[in-house]
């Protein structure tokens, strides 16, 4: 099958879409399908040299605390347009096309097959809601259309009036199973370790949560230690921990893939915080796929990926007393731990990539039959918003096979 | 200029716009028309292969499944595969049913794979099918019949074991809660 995966970011950001891309990318190229991606990057020098393609740059909004991406406009439009003809996909599949970003604009100008997934967890974005009839006409397109949890179905339910079967984010089991852990952090040394990975210098990511938690961890396991990786304003860290905490607390900064890999490795306990905003929480994936129990708060997306609480502890977010306690008995308990460690292995499983890139594959092979059209690169209603009308003398070199576009008008 | 100048120009520029959004909605009904049509092909493809399958099981396993679930599954199996005799979705849901009773060892993977394409296929033609009964409600399309005799078209309805559309507010308890 030849695929066309849109990515809506700016690729050389790391951010959880691109990975996505990236890893599904990677997944459905093993299994011998010709994949490629089209996305925005800030330096076209930075994209992998084959199998990307650049569609320039994109403007970056402030939109649910970080950063979407803003990018209509006729060179663009023209990138797409190249690249749909050049790639003579089976199925395009365009990621968070409810913002105005290229994957919208892949919905506006492609004729075929098109599948879509929604990542997207928030209810209160006055954005989308103001958005939605806008974008509808072209969201219309979508044969197929997919949600990373039960709650960006919701949101999608809700906002955008369509419903999307629901297929969860991937994680590569082996590449976070397998391999040597931090040096000098090996797990289940004398000195237990708890892991905090995000974020730190935002709120709502819990780590001021974590933090008072671990006075009180500290005081049942003086040799306790928190590492924080991710990343955030490294000044502003002393003062976030605070003098009596200095001792236990290591900040690692941002990690690069591998290193997160080592990192959950080397961890004995790793703990997500967080207090609201997640829409599903593929960091404990990796930490299970990783063999770390898993400490949690109560959202929606963490109870659902620790399937109710069997393969991790949940705590209800905020709840400081809670949250150590939970820390504190796991950190005592070796048995425990492996315990959750094992039953988090096993949930694991059903979302390592060869899994969800199957389930992925049966909605393109759904939305796109064998024999049919493919997708093509339409020109019946766009010139009307994007203003170029390809001259009548290149007839789409791209359509071909039974169903050759009828010419109206 | 006169007021009759601004005014014809005034009515110009409102017909311009009528003329447009008309053209615009056409464009998206012929265009969902065409999502639905294909998304019930593949409907009835998914349909089909799955009650083939369910005949199949019922000439190669019936020891294992016993003679009344055997001769129910069969029965219902042809009855899905003449979609034309009576209630489509009464019949599918019949197989669906009688699927779920067979036992795990002895269903096929190719059958278990079919009832997910049932489910997908059935979810992206609803998907269709709702979101051309969502234009057509538009007070331009519906006064101006723009959907040009084309029948509206019907929800497929069946049990296939996936969970049911969730509207509504979050459930209480657990999850971030919808800020209004």
């Amino acid at each position: 099958m030849r695929i066309g995966l849109v990515c809506p970011y700016q690729w050389d950001v790391p951010g959880g879409v691109q990975y996505h891309v990236r890893d599904l990318a990677e997944t459905l190229r093993a299994l011998g399908h010709h994949v490629e991606v089209l996305t925005p990057a800030e330096h076209e020098e930075d994209l992998p040299a084959e199998h990307v393609t650049w569609a320039g740059r994109a403007v970056p909004v402030p939109y649910n605390g970080s950063m979407a991406s803003m990018q209509i406009g006729l060179v663009s439009a023209a990138r797409v347009r190249r690249w749909l003809r050049e790639g003579a996909f089976d199925v395009v599949h365009v990621h968070e096309p409810a913002s105005p970003s290229v994957s919208l604009l892949v919905c506006i100008i492609a004729k075929g097959p098109i599948v879509a997934t929604f990542h997207a967890a928030t209810t209160r974005s006055k954005v989308l809601a103001a958005l939605g009839p806008w974008v509808r006409p072209w969201l219309e397109k979508i044969s197929g259309r997919i949600a990373v949890s039960d709650f960006a179905r919701r949101v999608q339910v809700e906002h955008l009036g369509g419903d999307a079967v629901v297929i969860p984010n991937g994680v590569h089991v082996p590449a976070f199973a397998e391999g040597p852990p931090l040096p000098g952090y090996a797990r289940g040394g004398d000195a237990p370790t708890i892991g905090f990975l995000g974020r730190y210098d935002e709120p709502r990511k819990g780590l001021p949560v974590l933090l008072d938690a671990m006075r009180t961890v500290v005081r049942d396991h003086p040799r306790a230690r928190l590492l924080v990786a991710g990343r955030g304003d490294p000044d502003g860290f002393a003062d976030l921990v605070g003098a009596d905490l200095a001792p236990h607390v290591t900040l690692l900064g941002e990690l690069a893939e591998t290193e997160k890999a080592a990192f959950l490795r080397s961890v004995d306990v790793y703990c997500a915080p967080n207090l609201l905003g997640e829409s599903f929480g593929v960091v404990l994936l990796e930490a299970m796929a990783a063999g770390a129990p898993v400490v949690a708060s109560d959202l929606d997306a963490f109870g659902r990926v620790l399937a109710d609480g069997t393969a991790g502890v949940l705590v209800p977010r905020g709840d400081v007393a809670a949250l150590a306690r939970a820390l504190s008995g796991l950190l005592a308990d070796p048995v425990r731990r492996a315990e959750l460690a094992g039953a988090g292995t096993r949930a694991v499983a059903g979302y390592d990539w060869s899994v969800v890139a199957q389930r992925i594959l049966a909605v393109y092979e759904t939305v796109a039959p064998t024999g049919g059209i493919g997708v093509t690169a339409s020109a019946d209603d766009d010139p009307a918003l994007l203003g170029t009308p390809p001259p009548p003398g290149e007839a789409h070199p791209a359509v071909s096979g039974p169903f050759r576009r009828r010419v109206r008008r | 200029m006169t007021t009759g100048t601004w005014l014809l120009l005034a009515a110009g520029l409102v017909l311009a716009l009528l003329l447009v959004s008309v053209t615009f909605t056409l464009t998206r009904l012929r265009r969902l028309a065409g999502r639905v049509r294909r998304a019930r092909e593949v409907l009835d493809a998914a349909l089909l292969r799955r009650a083939e399958l369910a005949a199949a099981l019922t000439r190669e396993r019936s020891d294992e499944l016993g003679a009344a679930l055997t001769a129910a599954l069969a029965e219902a199996a042809a009855e899905a595969r003449a979609p034309s005799a009576g209630d489509r979705e009464a019949a599918e849901n019949q197989v669906g049913r009688l699927l779920r009773r067979v036992p795990a060892g002895t269903l096929t993977p190719e059958l278990t794979e079919a009832g997910l394409r049932v489910g997908l296929a059935r979810r992206f033609y609803n998907d269709a099918v709702r979101d051309t009964r969502a234009l057509r409600r538009g007070r331009l399309a519906r006064v101006l019949r723009l959907h040009a005799r084309r029948p509206l078209p019907r929800y497929f309805d069946i049990d296939d074991g996936l969970d049911a559309v969730l509207t509504g507010p979050a459930p209480a308890g657990g999850g971030p809660q919808p800020r209004r």
